[in-house]
């Protein structure tokens, strides 16, 4: 159980930092392109709206928040409501910190540790090395709009997850939506906004809590 | 012999009841200031409803960490679903009470079957109205109404209605020690707003929950496919 907690940790952590890639892979028909195009990335930061859609659900939960990320493993995935909860990580270091009693306490739970075994990927997602991730196979389809599919192959995985759908809008090249499908009834949909790339990011934001 | 046994049975009962507080007969006297109480204070969904709450955590008066909890409500038939879930989305645990207890999903640190078990027990204590029979109704020495409910496993649930149309539910063991106490702080809104439930059992612990939304549901209550139903 602590085994699929940490690679449903890993994966949706992943999946969250996917809409990193910059408007330029939308021009890219093969994986190895986006690793190319991957190497000029040096910071993003963007706001984001999580819908979680559940069969308990009336209606999606909605979330709000931003995220910041700078070259080489640098980053910040900060949900601002309805729960506060901010993920530091840098310098192979990752905290989490959660709004407990009015205050921002850090989170020292074996989850933050799932963090760290996270970082290791991510530094691959970072260098555009989508498709070395053996827990996943990566399918990349233009159309209307580009979508990356991610389909996990190994069975544990498989009852968690069914797949994950990075969506591009091709016309304006910028990164609509990530949709994570656990089941049928079960999905989280990210949607971004203002998403800047190479713009500088003060060091303080990988490293303050508030 | 046998009316030994009763005698004996009878002491221990009543021994059993000796911490329950005292409950008064509402008007004992015609000129008696107190007001009568007809019905009993009743904080319960009568109808289905939807709910999320922020649930912060403390165990021996520390904070742990807070988390998603979102409920869902079916009083007629006795029917309770709820997940846990992370700031981030990710869900920790899905159960269902239909009314036998079904786990969906659990993730550690909540794997275990007596936490499903207790957390349904918990939202069924908050949100239903006690299963069982009412064995007492009147005021308290402060003049609070109360009505005391005997559950089918032999437990009480006292239910008081305090001034400024507060309430607050407390779970008593057949032995009358208490389990779990319930205070609602409603503000104008609605009156799930703020929630507090103490456990004081294996462990003691409080929830403090704030509630994010509130919608009644229109729909029949429909059971998970997924998960394992509890023997």
């Amino acid at each position: 159980m602590k085994n699929n907690l940490i690679k449903l940790s890993r994966f949706i952590l992943l999946t969250l930092l996917l809409f990193i890639l910059p408007p330029r892979i939308v021009l890219a028909d093969t994986f190895e392109q986006l690793r190319r195009n991957s190497a000029d990335i040096k910071t993003v930061q963007a706001r984001f709206v999580q819908k979680k859609l559940m069969k308990i659900l009336a209606k999606p939960l909605i979330s709000e928040g931003r995220f910041f990320y700078a070259s080489p493993d640098s980053f910040r995935w900060e949900y601002l409501k309805p729960l506060r909860s901010v993920v530091l990580s840098g310098k192979g270091v990752t905290k989490r910190y959660i709004m407990s009693g009015g205050k921002m306490a850090e989170d020292k739970s074996g989850g933050v540790k799932a963090m760290g075994i996270v970082l290791g990927e991510i530094t691959n997602w970072m260098s555009g090395k989508f498709d070395q991730n053996t827990s996943f196979k990566a399918a990349l389809q233009e159309g209307r709009n580009t979508l990356i599919t991610l389909t996990p192959v190994e069975q544990n995985m498989a009852g968690m997850i069914e797949k994950i759908e990075i969506s591009v809008v091709r016309k304006t090249m910028v990164v609509k939506s990530v949709k994570i499908i656990e089941d049928k009834n079960t999905a989280t949909v990210i949607n971004f906004s203002n998403v800047e790339i190479n713009k500088g990011i003060n060091a303080s934001i990988f490293q303050d809590v508030e | 012999m046998k009316s030994v046994r009763l005698l004996a049975l009878t002491v221990l009962l009543l021994a059993s009841c000796s911490t329950l507080p005292v409950i008064h007969p509402a008007s004992p006297q015609p000129e008696a200031k107190v007001p009568a109480c007809p019905v009993c204070p009743s904080p319960f969904f009568k109808a289905p409803h939807h709910l999320v709450h922020i649930i912060d955590v403390r165990v021996a008066g520390k904070a742990q960490g807070a988390v998603i909890g979102v409920t869902l409500i079916h009083p007629s038939a006795q029917f309770v679903s709820c997940a846990i879930m992370t700031a981030e989305g990710i869900t920790l645990f899905e159960a269902e009470a239909t009314p036998g207890l079904k786990i969906i999903r659990a993730l550690p640190p909540f794997d275990s079957r007596d936490f499903a078990r207790n957390m349904i027990e918990d939202i069924k204590l908050i949100f239903l109205a006690p299963e069982g029979q009412v064995a007492a109704k009147g005021i308290l020495a402060d003049g609070a109404e109360i009505c005391r409910w005997q559950t089918t496993n032999a437990e009480f649930v006292d239910v008081v209605a305090g001034p400024r149309e507060t309430f607050e539910i407390t779970r008593y063991a057949a032995s009358g020690r208490w389990k779990r106490r319930v205070k609602f702080k409603h503000d104008a809104d609605n009156f799930y707003q703020h929630i507090e439930l103490t456990a004081k059992d294996a462990f003691n612990y409080s929830l403090l929950m704030t509630l994010v939304e509130s919608e009644p549901v229109e729909s029949e209550p429909q059971t998970n496919n997924r998960g394992l139903q509890d023997k």
